[in-house]
């Protein structure tokens, strides 16, 4: 965590609501062993708590007991949280694997999911039948954003400021847990508004968890105690597993109706206590299960249902010949369940069941439906949706604008609610269309379109459903007003912490006001759940697993439908036909870095003595010490890192080294980073792969050469390093030993390198910026650390150290390439925006700038592995330093046009160049009045190469052509090295310059220069032989 | 790696690395021998297929960038049995001499004509201004692009394509 993030919550107040300010601040220790089965809670039991291990703490630290249940409390957060490192407790073990079942239960789950294609229907006789299962998570997800949970109890009262969205749940939980009544409860959230009643439930979120630990532990020291609540609470999602589980059965007639229907819910509740209930033991444990009850309905139940068995109904909007709808009976003394949510949860199962059969037997989802219904307004309302929808099976994806990694799909749900009185008829109709948007390689789904119709109730605010749907179901919208900035947290939402909505922004946390997100509904919308009732959200669910389906082919039998759990789905399914080019590692810029100057080094040497301890070498970690989710966060910063690109020698494997870099002072290899214990890394421990990332010294102690970034690297949080450590030592080992660098002394004396580091490298990790956005100190933490920008695009001091202030990211040359300036400075005819940037970060290519090549195509091809809100980050720091707009103005566009009409004529006197030209370069680059596939998209007088000072990257492109090599979306262009003398490319470029780029000086001295650049060693990209 | 490619209106599956040439992979690999290899630059034209409707030059395609996409070889031009009005044009103008850069003629008057069915002269110059010919035939083959589009506006009429 970084030391703002640390500081803002030792200060105490901030964030804090005002007369809480001498809140006490508390840390729970669960259980080693700690789960929901299913049916009951189950944990490891305390044996002892040892109170004098915490004797060293400053202040007054207090353990709370009750039960199972551990807390530390103490006057800082940060001394709650060593004195629960340090605490000793002592556990009797219950169960030998930490939620192995409920890992299971979802493994299992998802792998249902990608291998449907084998649960095909059995035949047998003349029906054939469709069985399936279908789960709901006790806790969607760890909580909405990080932040403050605050309960200040009394004998008499409790007040609780947090977040939840299950208000009524968590005032049952704290009813119980307390034995106050409900009306002694208050929650309110951080800006000290009421919770509302009227919040909808999706199921509920860790906010509960954290409330009710901090309720016991306030209870039982009579003062406030403040929780912080964030992604540390996933072990409490994991450990909850499965709320529910609903089992549907159907058997299917020759013409494809459904004669037999079955459908069986395990639990009348689909809701969890929280954890902290359950560990006091003062969660009233349900009794044996009975068997469940079996309620054979032949029609659609009517208004004569039981009252108090309401949650334990099972109703369905279809008739089918026969059919068993089931579920277990209501226990008395358990928590009453929410109507809303066994309502959601039971249209999930339903509404995915259907459209599973329709479209294993052949049928469209929406025909299946109107076929078993028999109520008209259901039936008028389906159409009219449909219709309005341009409903047609299968879904005609739009062809025109897709970028190729975006999977689109479509998908319909319907439900219908009992009214108050349990009447089917009275009650509303509700029929949704959606379509959405996978991107193939992040993961991450977007509700790009949602159609609702309902027969009755209020307005739909489709807007805010689809707002909802987004943030809940598929946990990615991560607008700008974030509590505290993670600037080095990744990803989808699933294990990382996430950026949710702040529902209630708190007074006291003055931030920018909030950008632009990536879903359509960019505004952030005042507790968007108040709005919404249970009958509108119901369909909303099965309607996004059934569209993701539809574009992907994978069925989602359990939400949420996360960025994490797509992706790895997608590439479980992807093995098959890999239509999709591998992103093999490739390439990368070839950055060489003067070394020191002797006299200055010897200057220094006595402060800095060059000789570092050797790290003791360790047997490799096995691959299983670390988790996948870990190992995954890893290969994000890996893919950030671009490590690959130089650790991978052209035509070797992956990460084995052996890259030659050329530099004034000689030959460098790059290493082996696989961890083979001979040649690669496998030896060496976390401190030493910490201590090369950070300081640039090797495990036995000698320096490496800055060529190795580690100026950067050494910004990157703990928390990403130890990542990648993890990432690393989960690839295959591979044996090879990195060629002897050929440097001249006397660079070739490693110990030099400490001097040198003395005077410019400054390896604190990064510090985010308190004035700035989320989204630009993540942007500044990836640009300036992992990223390591400025290695290529800021210049450097004759001693080879990157220069600061002005002359930060104000360009400079790499191995005969020009890494153009980022900042100010920039000479882009067009100026760039942060859209562009962002394109072109992105796809690769910017229609008012070009395509990235070179040395760049590599770095675009790591970007590819990351979330869209990394890239969008990166794009929004870079534009910051440029002072670029965000998007591009119409006085932009107008001038790009005048550029491109300007450039239509041949500019005269120039004969040489022009037939070149004409031969050569005219059939791709110019308009010729036939669509073509292979023309390059980015007019050349928009080309920012050709209006550069300097024409490095002009003869590159023209001596060795562009190839992007894995980026989709980007052309290639053959190198005409072989087929062009000197003076023709001098010829060409002359009048390339002449023409595109008329206002700005002819290049001087091209020939030389081009004979420089066509050394082979300059040359970064690849012909095609 | 195995790549999946739609071509002439089949799915045909090539082992081919990602970045070979997609005139390579038509001519070596699927034995279509409709594209020819000119100058290998994507200069001269004669390797011309099409791609979704639009004209490509196969020779500096990598194979990758076709996936996902139609492509129409010379040798798919013709509909059940019946030669494309454009291949019955160069044939009654007799267009032909050596030949070599035929394919590309025909598929880029192809492409010209999917987008605009009624160019003007000058417009087929335009389309045709980097296709190269070395033979001399360049008279023959503007009227075989003219008689084209008399054929297709035709054909059209009597089967409108959309």
């Amino acid at each position: 965590m970084s030391k703002r993030t640390l500081a803002s919550q030792e200060g105490g107040c901030e964030g804090l609501p005002v007369q809480l300010t001498n809140a006490r601040y508390g840390v729970v220790i669960r259980p080693p062993h700690y789960r929901w089965s299913g049916e009951r809670f189950e944990s490891d039991h305390l044996v002892s708590v040892d109170r004098a291990s915490l004797a060293s703490l400053q202040g007054q630290v207090d353990v709370v007991v009750v039960g199972d249940f551990v807390g530390v409390v103490a006057e800082s957060l940060a001394v709650a949280r060593d004195a629960a490192k340090q605490l000793q407790t002592e556990w009797q073990t219950v169960l030998s694997e930490p939620n192995e079942t409920t890992k299971q239960t979802l493994k299992n789950s998802e792998k249902m999911g990608s291998e449907h294609r084998s649960l095909r229907y059995q035949e047998s006789q003349a029906e054939v039948s469709a069985q399936r299962v279908y789960g709901w998570p006790s806790r969607m997800r760890w909580g909405n954003h990080p932040g403050w949970v605050v309960a200040d109890g009394g004998d008499h009262q409790l007040k609780v400021w947090g977040q939840t969205t299950t208000p009524v749940a968590l005032q049952q939980d704290l009813a119980s847990l307390t034995g106050l009544g409900a009306s002694q409860i208050e929650l309110y959230s951080l800006d000290q508004q009421q919770i509302s009643n009227q919040a909808t439930a999706l199921g509920r979120h860790c906010g509960d968890d954290a409330a009710v630990d901090a309720a016991l532990m306030s209870q039982a020291l009579g003062c406030p105690v403040a929780v912080w609540l964030d992604a540390r609470y996933t072990q409490d999602v994991e450990a909850l597993g499965q709320a529910q589980r609903m089992s549907l059965k159907a058997e299917l007639t020759d013409s494809g109706e459904i004669a037999r229907y079955h459908y069986r819910q395990a639990n009348s509740s689909g809701e969890v206590a929280a954890v902290g209930l359950w560990l006091s033991g003062r969660a009233t444990e349900p009794a044996a299960m009975p068997e469940p009850i079996p309620k054979t309905t032949p029609e659609v139940p009517t208004g004569d249902s039981d009252p108090a068995q309401f949650s334990s109904s099972v109703l369905s909007p279809y008739v089918f010949r026969d059919q068993h709808l089931s579920a277990r009976l209501q226990q008395p003394g358990q928590t009453p369940s929410s109507a809303t949510l066994i309502g959601i949860q039971q249209a999930f199962a339903r509404e995915s069941f259907l459209d599973e059969v329709a479209r294993d037997s052949g049928q469209d989802p929406v025909s299946l439906r109107l076929r078993h219904l028999k109520d008209a307004r259901s039936i008028e309302l389906i159409e009219s949706v449909a219709k309005r929808a341009g409903w047609q099976v299968p879904f005609k994806k739009p062809a025109d604008s897709a970028p190729l990694d975006l999977l689109q799909g479509r998908g319909f749900a319907f439900a219908q609610l009992p009214d108050r009185h349990q009447r089917m008829e009275a009650g509303v109709r509700s029929a949704w269309i959606a379509d959405v948007a996978v991107n193939r390689v992040t993961g991450d789904v977007q509700l790009t379109r949602l159609i609702v119709g309902q027969d009755d109730g209020p307005e739909v605010d489709t807007a805010g459903l689809q707002q909802t749907l987004q943030e809940r179901i598929l946990g990615e919208a991560r607008p700008l007003l974030g509590q505290v900035p993670g600037f080095d947290e990744w990803g989808d939402g699933s294990d990382a912490p996430e950026r949710g909505v702040a529902i209630t922004p708190s007074a006291l946390v003055n931030r920018e006001s909030p950008a632009v997100t990536q879903t359509k509904t960019s505004s952030l919308r005042p507790a968007p759940s108040d709005l919404l009732t249970g009958a509108e959200l119901s369909p909303g669910v099965a309607v996004i697993a059934n569209a993701l389906f539809d574009a992907t082919g994978i069925r989602f039998r359990q939400p949420p439908f996360t960025a994490k759990r797509v992706r790895e789905a997608l590439k479980a399914s992807a093995t098959e036909g890999a239509a999709q080019p591998r992103l093999a590692k490739r390439a990368s810029g070839r950055r060489w870095l003067a070394a020191a100057a002797l006299t200055t080094v010897a200057g220094t040497a006595v402060m800095a003595w060059p000789w570092k301890s050797t790290l003791a070498p360790v047997a490799r970690p096995s691959a299983n010490l670390y988790s996948a989710e870990t190992i995954e966060r890893g290969r994000l910063v890996a893919a950030a890192g671009d490590c690959a690109a130089c650790h991978t020698a052209e035509g070797g494997s992956a990460n084995v080294g052996g890259r030659a870099f050329e530099t004034p002072f000689g030959t460098l290899y790059s290493t082996n980073i696989t961890p083979d214990e001979a040649t690669g890394i496998g030896q060496w421990s976390y401190a030493a792969f910490e201590r090369a990332m950070r300081h640039g010294i090797s495990r036995d102690g000698s320096h490496l050469y800055p060529a190795f970034p580690y100026t950067a690297f050494a910004k990157a949080s703990d928390a990403d390093l130890q990542a990648l450590y993890a990432y690393l030592m989960a690839q295959p080992a591979v044996a090879a030993e990195t060629p002897t660098n050929e440097l001249s002394f006397p660079f070739s004396v490693r110990g030099l390198m400490a001097g040198w580091n003395a005077l410019y490298h400054d390896p604190t990790p990064f510090q985010p910026d308190p004035m700035q956005s989320e989204l630009y100190n993540r942007g500044a933490y990836l640009a300036e650390g992992l990223g390591h920008c400025s290695a290529c695009h800021s210049p450097r001091n004759v001693m080879g150290a990157e220069k600061s202030g002005d002359a930060y990211l104000a360009g400079a040359f790499v191995d005969g390439w020009e890494a153009p300036p980022l900042n100010t400075l920039s000479r882009a005819p067009i100026p760039w925006s942060e859209t562009s940037l962002y394109d072109y970060l992105r796809h690769g290519e910017s229609t008012l700038h070009g395509v990235a090549s070179g040395p760049m195509a590599p770095v675009v091809e790591g970007l590819a592995e990351l979330p869209e809100y990394d890239v969008r980050a990166i794009a929004h720091y870079v534009a910051a330093q440029m002072q670029a707009p965000t998007g591009n103005s119409d006085v932009a566009v107008v001038e790009a046009e005048r550029r491109v009409t300007n450039a239509a004529v041949s500019s005269p006197g120039m004969e040489a160049g022009e037939r070149l030209f004409e031969g050569a370069c005219a059939a791709c680059h110019m308009e010729t009045g036939v669509p073509t596939f292979s023309r390059a998209s980015t007019n050349l007088a928009l080309n920012t190469n050709l209006h550069s000072d300097h024409p490095d990257n002009v003869i590159q492109s023209i001596l060795g052509g562009v190839h992007a090599d894995h980026v989709p979306g980007i052309g290639t262009m053959p190198g005409f090295a072989d087929s062009f003398s000197n003076t023709q490319v001098a010829d060409l470029a002359s009048y390339l310059r002449a023409r595109f780029a008329p206002d700005k000086a002819p290049w001087q001295q091209l020939e030389p220069r081009i004979n420089d650049l066509r050394q082979p060693h300059h040359n970064n990209t690849h012909s095609t032989p | 790696m195995t790549l999946k490619l739609t071509v002439n209106g089949q799915v045909r599956e090539v082992a081919v690395p990602w970045n070979t040439p997609l005139l390579n992979v038509l001519r070596n690999d699927l034995a279509l021998n409709g594209p020819k290899y000119g100058c290998g630059l994507g200069e001269c034209g004669a390797c011309s297929v099409l791609i979704d409707g639009m004209a490509a030059r196969a020779c500096v395609l990598p194979v990758s960038a076709a996936v996902g996409h139609a492509i129409t070889t010379l040798d798919g031009l013709s509909q059940n049995g019946q030669l494309d009005p454009v291949q019955q044009a160069f044939i009654d103008a007799q267009a032909a001499q050596c030949g070599y850069c035929l394919n590309g003629m025909i598929m880029t008057i192809r492409a010209l004509l999917n987008h605009n069915a009624q160019p003007s002269t000058q417009q087929i110059r335009a389309a045709l201004e980097h296709n190269l010919c070395r033979c001399g035939t360049h008279v023959e083959i503007l009227q075989a692009a003219q008689r084209a589009v008399v054929i297709n506006a035709a054909a059209l009429q009597e089967a409108p394509h959309e």
